[in-house]
């Protein structure tokens, strides 16, 4: 891929608006701790600024960890075809994405995956973070 | 912030302003049926993306009915201004000849600017969801609409959270002391197919930019608007802060019209939970 169209191809994944509050990605992840967490979604928070979701994950000693993550703004999301519906309580997702720089179990979202591979929420993202 | 920090940032900051820039090809991530699907209706989406090809700047006819407006380029229509998301002014604007900005700091600017930076921009204001200010506004990227009335111009804003502001075209002066606000008192007036508008009264309570460009409430913002062509907006802004900088400096940007698109509700204040996690380094 040339370089000009990789750019083209990053931008078609940012192509987000940001979530008023919190405009520095930097302030709260670190993208030098890169996630990726496969678990069964227990709640959706359809709000501003941020829409968010919350994952229970078993390691492999079988302990429960519930993750939250964070998506752009719900205003986003829909001007992309996503709605409220479009992630249910008990779906088994995969999550890929940025730890929180302050170690609790909260991380956002770059990629949602249901178990048969379909994508949710793509094509949008945070601010100012790394693009998949 | 590292430089790693800086270039993924920049990198988010190319990206998305390419993204806005070009048709979006998101539309062809539908999602499948059973997520959801596409709403109908409101928004206008896939394929080859919301964009039209560029028309001539549309116009407002002439009306006695549009007072100052009569006969002036139409900033609204059935759509809405994408705005761009500026972190940084400096870096992501241009000058008016279409160069690269020096931003004349003085040196308690520059020192506001660097603990800013160095803080990760943690402490910004819209994380608060409080208003961006002027001409921040037009570096937030939640869309807005430009509605021309007799006396008045009106930007509503999906951000900020679903300000309004208003700009007085009657002729009238800014107040003596005005009361210091987030979007300060603007008035305006047209210069051919350029819409100046001059604003006071500004709080010292917001950043210029997301990078934190400072400004206390001596600021003084002459903003230039000129729909160019029927997607663009040119959006000029002249900072005057003489407490923070040693002469005024001028920041060219753009809007991109997005035809067939709505603004929606965005009520910031409803779920915010990320203060408690915003770290400074």
């Amino acid at each position: 891929m040339t370089k000009k169209s990789s750019w083209i191809v990053a931008g078609l994944l940012v192509a987000a608006a940001p979530a008023f509050a919190h405009h520095s990605f930097a302030a709260e992840y670190d993208n030098n701790k890169p996630l990726k967490v496969t678990g069964t979604v227990t709640k959706v928070e359809w709000q501003n600024p941020h829409a968010r979701f919350y994952v229970d994950v078993k390691d492999d000693a079988g302990k429960v960890t519930n993750w939250e993550f964070e998506l752009g703004s719900p205003n986003g999301l829909m001007r992309r075809g996503w709605t409220r519906n479009s992630l249910k309580v008990g779906d088994t997702i995969t999550v890929t994405g940025y730890q929180a720089k302050d170690g609790t179990s909260l991380g956002n979202a770059r990629t949602v995956n249901l178990a048969d591979g379909r994508k949710v929420f793509a094509g949008s993202t945070d601010d100012g973070g790394p693009t998949q | 912030m590292t430089f790693r920090n800086t270039g993924w940032l920049l990198a988010g900051t190319v990206a998305l302003t390419v993204a806005a820039l070009i048709p979006s090809a998101a539309g062809q991530e539908t999602p499948a049926g059973g997520l959801g699907g596409p709403p109908r209706g409101q928004f206008v989406r896939g394929g080859r993306g919301n964009r039209l090809p560029a028309g001539p700047t549309p116009r407002l006819p002439e009306n006695p009915l549009l007072g100052v407006n009569s006969g002036k380029p139409d900033f609204g229509g059935k759509g809405m201004w994408q705005v761009p998301y500026i972190i940084d002014m400096q870096k992501q604007g241009r000058t008016p000849e279409g160069g690269t900005i020096e931003v004349p700091f003085n040196p308690a600017a520059k020192k506001v600017f660097d603990q800013r930076t160095e803080t990760n921009s943690k402490d910004d204001p819209e994380g608060f969801c409080l208003p961006p200010g002027v001409p921040r506004m037009m570096y937030t990227p939640y869309p807005t609409q430009i509605y021309q009335l007799a006396d008045r111009i009106l930007f509503i804003y999906e951000g900020g959270a679903h300000v309004w502001r208003l700009i007085w075209m009657d002729g009238r002066k800014h107040p003596p002391d005005p009361n210091p606000t987030f979007l300060g008192d603007a008035i305006g007036h047209w210069e051919g197919d350029t819409l100046v508008v001059d604003t006071v009264g500004f709080n010292d309570r917001t950043w210029l930019d997301a990078a934190g460009h400072p400004h206390g409430e001596k600021l003084h913002v002459i903003e230039r608007y000129t729909r160019t062509d029927s997607n663009t907006l040119r959006v000029e802004a002249t900072i005057d802060d003489p407490d923070y900088y040693t002469k005024p400096w001028t920041v060219v940007t753009t809007a991109t019209w997005a035809p067939g698109q709505e603004l929606l509700e965005y009520i910031c204040q409803e779920n915010n939970r990320d203060l408690q996690h915003l770290v400074g380094k």
